[in-house]
């Protein structure tokens, strides 16, 4: 189990990207959906050991990570949202120098961890090829392949599907579906589906605060009744967002159809959605620009 | 379109830190040339380091070294799309072929340019740096720059940037442009070394040498200083048509590049297609390994193979980037100059010895290893960051020492390559030249051992400064500032090892004595300088950069807990090992020895000149008899001398005090006893005393003077070790270890930038030739003629020797015991040695001449043995008896590289004579020379010795020139010597150009090794040919006879001149002796053309048109046109005089024939149809070019 508490992160340029963030994560996958520049990352990074946090701490199990980071890292698997390569290594060869890394010694250990991994994650046909030549997708499986060498049981992935096209996309959720029963798995995205499918849990994080914490049918449920849709012409979507607060627009078959967060009927026009995860995150972005507004 | 992606190119090469890297080696390494003494390129003596000609040269010798830089920028334009997959976007945009390649390669050679521009920045801050000598800078004029720049150096540039541009567009590949740089260098090597030994194409050499230096050294060959500060060649000419026909070549290599590339991709060979396709049936075939679980990761068991494929993975990622490539041959093109053409004298190679190799490996690599430490740890350290491999890298449980050792490892490899290549570029040398013994052990344990600890000890500096500099920039930033505080720390006199990171002190070689100097400190070093390394290292772990964090504070927060593993232990342990062996190493070098800076030795020989030389010209009483007693002890570097001298007062007057002093300060006085005197002046620190006498010592009384002194180098200095008083090669003379009567010059501060900033006068002149009052004291030190009683004992296993005939030699009880007894005066200045002697001996007619050498030098002893047989038997037949019944060439350790002549003794260092190659027939056997040279001594100085005043070398080192020539006459013949006089002369034009004060007429001069050996000669040789060789020699004979063992007064050089004038026979004879000795003067002969007619009798005629010119020049080379006609050699030749085949057969005629000033034609008749002509063909005249007196004959 994963506890963040109090965690603040602050860079050397002022910007404070995590603000007294707490959470608690337990065993299997946990989604952490939010907008760009939302402090996933940074969130992400302080957890994998990467950044030492400005204020607060984490724990992992009994682990201390602020204090002891080696210890975690040895029980940890990381996908960074963007990783390089060295030229003219072989995914193989890379990802047998991966495991000597991760402190698997014995060849034939190597041995099985490669094969099974680049087996799993559907690269064994193009094992002796250079990584540089990877596709997007080609290239995010074996990250998440580096990622599982040695069963860490706290896997962070960073935004892993931006990109992919649907068909990878989905290759890659399922391989993470398999493995998250019984390791703690982050999955830091931008985009809702990708929680909503996988994840038992899940936090909502935007301006370096976590703005929502919960299971995603319990939140879906929660938002109920706030959220409301009309299908209007494009023109007057002006006018229809000075007078409600839209929270998503959307366009099917040339209409416009807004969503817009209102605890009563808004009006003629707008019927009640029992809004899906996406509408519960739109909404709570908006609750928070709400909120950021009348601050300022 | 072209200009933008121009400039496109251009923004992305700055980018490049290659780019940086090169601007600022080539920026140290001219601002180095610039300001500090001991690095000199085109500059030197009176030739202002900021000069036009200095200017031009650096800027030629360094664009010659550029295309190494130049092909990097531009073949990276061809291969980088290629490398980076971003090929096919690039070429499938609207750029057209010629934008895409010229705009680019515009933008890469501008990038060069720009780099290169670094060098005139370099000169000219150089010139600033107020520690420079005044002096040695001229002002800084704009249009030396520009020319050096746009004249010569920038045409370079783009010269060799279009040829490899277009090298690397026909191969696509960095590895093979750089194959073409070495090629390219080699033929360039091979074909402009061919021409510069032909005289005769030279003209043509100034047209195809690519780089101008040829057409540049052309106009420059003989300028003085005066014309090197003032002028530059006119962009004219040769070198003008020479940058445009290299222009239109880069033209053309750039037309050659366009027309031979394609955008299209090289589609597979059918072959590499099946390839490609067995290989994927091959890996389709197998099946992966799959386990339920995947093995658990087990860090703490993995550290071994952590580390083992860690150093792989960061060596490979090394060892296969271009830059290494680049590097490793930049070092082995240096080494390999250096080696080739290292230990030449007179132009003859050394045997190459180990030693004497290693130490020029040492020498010219110099700055490269620091340089490729800086970079690599740059590139290593930040190397998972620059790929973006550093997320997922850093947060593995792979420790942070597991980065650092294995980066470490990597640098040091490279530099461990690098020293590799040179060793293997060494023995390589070594089998060309015919060495078949290679003697790895040496190699190992003098160089790669070594250097390859000091090469990781400075590579964990640099990953240690890299770990914790916020980005790679800084701390290259760091680095640079190191290197230059290395260097200039030093000059500012911090020079103590433990202070300068990394420093081993210095190495002394020798095949004699090993590294018996400097070795065994060097380790103590080591073991210091490794031990810090590794409380760095240590710290680099704890302190290591990981994850997205550049910052340190938090990392250093850190540090305390951390400390409390085995970093801690480890830190503590190095500690304990640094303090101790700091502390032995300090107790050495400050404790029991005295720690002497340079700054501290020149100010307190400063403060002795301020003090003492009032006395220089204080009449003292002269010694008549020493008789010594010198106990060695070679390997506790320890000596004992007990004396005692006979002096008398034969100056005329009552003396006061006597002045005693010790010059070596290495060598403590003990107690003095002169009866009758007591101590009234001790400055122990000096070794300076003044005795006086209780009654004043009556003229012609006698006194005597019992002293005993002490050397003792215990332990280890921190610089200039011993190298006297050795394990094997002791070698010192009287100065070094027994007290002198009387205050001389020897030993002042001779430095004229020096002197200045001690408040002394630039420089002490000799006393004028007129100043009779000088003749009272000789050249040699004043050293008076003495019987000597001299007995050396040291080790049984070593060869005691001094001069004097050897009376007894006793070896009992682990000691050797040699008794030498003086049979004839000798000068009181005399040498003493002792090391492990191989003995060779002959007889010449009543004298026992031996050579000692070490037994692995033999080469040359027969060859000594005949020269000192020739020399003896020409000198006895010609100048007068012989004055000992023995005569010895010792051999000592190359610490110091020449042969100097004692009475019936001449040491001879190991790095001359005993291991020249005279196999090669062409080579000047400069070991006969060097050897009459100092035999001849024996009679000129050690029977005639002259006063210290101007002229004074004339007597002595003239004079055995001349002898020596003679004796190479004799035994070669006369047609054989125009290479030595060539040499001579050669030497002589061009050092007057370096010349600090003034050049000063043969009769006075002051000491100046060009005038009196190198003009000396080629004045002597004249002379005694014009005046004929036995008219000359009768005429010394009278001299020496008049001198022989004479006191004062001594001689001058006016005794010579007027001997010769006094046997010059008419006019024309005495102007010749005049210009020759009372003037400088320059002729300038030349043979312009040489047209042959068959007659009607069947004899052939020559008409050779000469002309002549003579101009007499000023001590600062200013001349002034002098009427000139004199008796000249003439004559016609069936091969060129002076190469090496040429023999008295090729003459057909050489004749006298009056030439004077002006253009004349000459006939001459022969029998044989001639195929050469000439005007003075053998060079004996000083001719300011000797190598336009002779030519090809053509038919009219």
């Amino acid at each position: 189990m994963l506890e963040l508490a109090h965690v603040s992160h602050v860079y050397a340029n002022g910007t404070r990207a995590l603000d007294d963030v707490s959470l608690t994560i337990p065993t299997g996958m946990f989604g952490l959906l939010g907008p760009n520049g939302a402090g996933k990352s940074t969130l992400m990074r302080n957890v994998a050991t990467l950044q030492t946090p400005t204020a607060g701490t984490i724990r992992f199990d009994d682990i201390d990570i602020i204090a002891d980071p080696e210890k975690l890292r040895a029980t940890l698997g990381y996908l960074p949202q963007d990783f390089g390569v060295y030229p003219r290594v072989s995914a193989y060869d890379m990802l047998d120098h991966m495991c000597v890394l991760k402190g698997i010694a014995s060849a034939g250990e190597r041995k099985a961890t490669v094969e099974t991994l680049l087996a799993q994650t559907n690269l064994w046909d193009v094992r002796k090829k250079a990584i540089a030549g990877f596709s997007g997708g080609m290239r995010q499986r074996f990250g998440i392949a580096q990622a599982l060498i040695g069963n860490p049981r706290l896997i962070i992935v960073d935004e892993p599907t931006a990109g992919l096209d649907p068909e990878e996309r989905n290759r890659f959720l399922n391989l993470l579906v398999e493995i998250g029963e019984n390791v703690v798995i982050i999955l830091s995205t931008h985009i809702v589906e990708d929680v909503a499918d996988l994840c038992p849990r899940m936090a909502v994080l935007a301006g370096g605060r976590i703005q929502l914490e919960g299971a995603p049918h319990d939140l879906i449920d929660r938002a109920r009744g706030s959220v409301w849709a009309k299908s209007i012409a494009r023109a007057e979507l002006a006018e229809v967002a000075a007078r409600h607060e839209v929270i998503a627009t959307r366009l099917v078959g040339g209409r416009t159809i807004v969503h817009v967060l209102s605890d009563t009927d808004p009006g003629p026009g707008f019927t009640a959605v029992s809004g899906g995860l996406e509408d519960v995150y739109f909404a709570t972005l908006a609750t928070m620009r709400r909120a950021a507004r009348q601050a300022a | 379109m072209f200009a933008s992606i121009a400039a496109f190119e251009l923004r992305y090469q700055l980018r490049n830190p290659v780019f940086w890297v090169v601007a600022i080696l080539f920026f140290l390494m001219t601002f180095g040339a610039t300001t500090v003494e001991e690095i000199q390129i085109g500059s030197g003596g009176n030739v202002h380091v900021n000069s036009p000609a200095a200017i031009a040269r650096i800027h030629l010798i360094l664009s010659i070294f550029f295309m190494f830089v130049t092909t990097a920028f531009v073949a990276n334009v061809i291969v980088r799309d290629d490398e980076s997959g971003f090929g096919p976007m690039v070429k499938s945009t609207r750029v057209t072929k010629f934008d895409y390649l010229l705009a680019r390669f515009t933008g890469a050679a501008i990038a060069a340019a720009a780099a290169f521009a670094f060098v005139p920045l370099a000169i000219f801050l150089g010139s600033l740096m107020p520690w420079l000598d005044p002096e040695t800078i001229g002002p800084n004029r704009l249009g030396d720059y520009l020319y050096a720049y746009f004249v010569l150096a920038l045409p370079n540039v783009l010269l060799t940037a279009a040829i490899f541009f277009a090298v690397a567009t026909m191969t696509r590949s960095m590895m093979y442009s750089y194959v073409g740089v070495v090629v390219f260098l080699v033929v360039y090597l091979v074909v402009s070394s061919t021409l510069r030994s032909k005289p005769e194409l030279r003209e043509l050499a100034g047209l195809v040498e690519p780089f101008g230096a040829a057409a540049f050294g052309n106009v420059t060959r003989y300028w003085t200083a005066a014309e090197s500060n003032a002028m530059l060649p006119a962009f004219e000419g040769a070198l003008l048509y020479n940058r445009l026909i290299w222009l239109g070549v880069g033209v053309l290599a750039l037309a050659l590049a366009y027309a031979r590339f394609s955008f299209a991709e090289k589609g597979l060979s059918a072959r590499a297609v099946r390839r490609q396709a067995k290989l994927a049936a091959k890996l389709a075939a197998s099946q992966p390994e799959i386990v339920a679980v995947l093995p658990p990761a087990r860090p703490a068991a993995a550290a071994g193979a952590r580390l083992l494929a860690r150093a792989r993975f960061e060596m490979a990622l090394v060892f296969k980037s271009p830059a290494f490539f680049v590097l490793l041959l930049i070092g082995l093109f240096n080494a390999g100059g250096s080696l080739l053409f290292s230990n030449e004298i007179y132009g003859t190679p050394a045997r190459p010895l180990t030693f004497a190799l290693i130490d020029t490996l040492r020498g010219s690599f110099g700055i490269i290893p620091i340089i490729i430490a800086i970079y690599y740890a740059g590139e290593l350290v930040w190397r998972d960051r620059d790929r973006k491999m550093h997320e997922i890298v850093d947060a593995t449980s792979l420790p942070n020492w597991a980065y650092l050792v294995p980066k470490t490892l990597a640098v040091a490899g490279v530099l461990v390559a690098t020293l590799a290549a040179g060793m293997v570029a060494a023995i390589l040398i070594q089998l060309y030249r015919g060495v078949t013994d290679i003697s790895f052990g040496e190699y190992l344990r003098w160089y790669l051992l070594p250097e390859s600890v000091d090469m990781v000890i400075l590579a964990v500096l640099a990953v240690f400064v890299q770990a914790l500099s916020p980005n790679k920039y800084l701390g290259w930033g760091v680095m640079v500032v190191y290197l230059v505080a290395s260097i200039t720390l030093v000059t500012m006199g911090f020079e103590h090892p433990l202070y300068n990171y990394g420093d081993t002190g210095q190495v002394r070689l020798s095949d004699m004595n090993g590294n018996n100097v400097g070795g065994a400190l060097a380790w103590w070093l080591r073991l210091y300088w490794g031990a810090i390394a590794l409380v760095l290292a240590v710290l680099a772990h704890l302190l290591w950069r990981r994850g997205t964090d550049a910052a340190l504070r938090p990392r250093l927060r850190r540090l305390p807990a951390r400390l409390a593993d085995v970093s801690g232990v480890l830190i503590v342990f190095a500690l304990l090992i640094a303090g101790a062996s700091g502390a032995y190493i300090y107790q050495n070098t400050n404790i029991i020895n005295e720690y002497r800076t340079d700054d501290t030795v020149e100010a307190k020989q400063a403060a002795y000149e301020k003090k003492y030389l009032k006395y220089q010209r204080l009449a003292q009483p002269s010694t008549t008899d020493i008789k010594l007693v010198v106990d060695l002890f070679p390997h506790e570097h320890r000596m004992a001398v007990r004396g005692r001298y006979q002096l008398v007062n034969d100056t005329g007057a009552p003396v006061t005090d006597l002045h005693v002093r010790l010059l070596d300060t290495d060598t403590t006085m003990g107690g003095i006893e002169i009866p009758g005197a007591r101590l009234v002046m001790d400055d122990a620190d000096n070794n300076y005393r003044i005795y006086r006498y209780t009654t004043p010592l009556a003229p012609v009384a006698k006194s005597q003077l019992t002293f005993v002194t002490k050397r003792w180098q215990q332990g280890y200095r921190a610089t200039n070790n011993d190298t006297n008083v050795v394990d094997n090669g002791t070698f010192l003379n009287n100065r070094n270890f027994a007290p002198q009567i009387g205050m001389s010059r020897d030993g002042l501060l001779t430095d004229r930038t020096k002197r200045r900033k001690y408040g002394l006068p630039a420089e002490l002149r000799m006393a004028k030739l007129e100043d009779v009052k000088a003749q009272q004291r000789n050249y040699a030190g004043n050293a008076d003629w003495v019987n000597s009683d001299i007995t050396v004992t040291t080790d049984a296993d070593q060869t005691p020797i001094a001069p004097g005939r050897k009376v007894s030699d006793v070896s009992k009880n682990g000691r050797r015991t040699a008794h030498f007894v003086s049979v004839a005066p000798i000068l009181a200045f005399f040498s003493v040695q002792s090391a492990s002697y191989a003995e060779k001996s002959a007889d010449a007619t009543g004298v026992k001449l031996t050579v000692f050498y070490d037994k692995k030098h033999g080469f040359n002893v027969d060859r000594m043995l005949a020269a000192m047989r020739n020399s003896l038997d020409y000198y006895r037949a010609n100048f007068g008896p012989f004055q000992f019944d023995h005569l010895r060439v010792i051999e000592f350790p190359g610490y110091e590289s020449f042969a100097q002549a004692f009475a019936g003794t001449i040491p001879f260092s190991e790095s001359i004579g005993f291991l020249a190659d005279n196999r090669d027939k062409d080579a000047i056997d400069y070991v006969t020379y060097v050897t009459a040279h100092e035999v001849a001594h024996q009679y000129w100085a050690h029977q005639i010795i002259s006063a210290d005043m101007q002229g004074g070398t004339v007597l002595v080192e003239t004079m055995a020139q001349y002898s020596a020539m003679m004796v190479m006459k004799k035994l070669y013949g006369e047609e054989k010597m125009r290479r030595f006089l060539k040499y001579e002369l050669d030497n002589y034009l061009r050092s007057r150009g370096s010349e600090a004060i003034e050049e000063l007429p043969l009769q006075r001069v002051e000491n100046q090794g060009y005038i009196h050996y190198r003009k000396g000669a080629v004045v002597m040789y004249l002379l005694a040919d014009r005046l004929g060789e036995d008219r000359v020699n009768a005429m010394l004979r009278d001299l020496i006879a008049r001198y022989r063992f004479r006191s004062q007064p001594y001689a001058r050089s006016l005794d010579l001149v007027n001997g010769l004038k006094s046997i010059a026979r008419d006019d024309a004879e005495r102007q010749l002796v005049a210009d020759l000795f009372e003037r400088i003067t320059i002729y300038d002969l030349k043979a312009k053309d040489a047209v042959i007619a068959k007659l009607p009798d069947g004899r052939w005629q020559t008409k050779l048109t000469v002309t002549a010119t003579k101009n007499y020049a000023d001590g600062k080379g200013k001349e002034t046109p002098a009427a000139f006609a004199d008796s000249i050699d003439v004559g016609v030749f069936a091969a060129r005089p002076g190469i090496g085949e040429f023999s008295k057969a090729d003459v057909d005629l050489i004749e006298r024939r009056t030439v004077a000033t002006g253009t004349q034609v000459i006939t001459l008749v022969t029998k044989r149809k001639p195929a050469f002509a000439g005007v003075d063909p053998y060079n004996k005249y000083v001719d300011r070019n000797s190598d336009d007196n002779v030519v090809a004959v053509t038919e009219g």
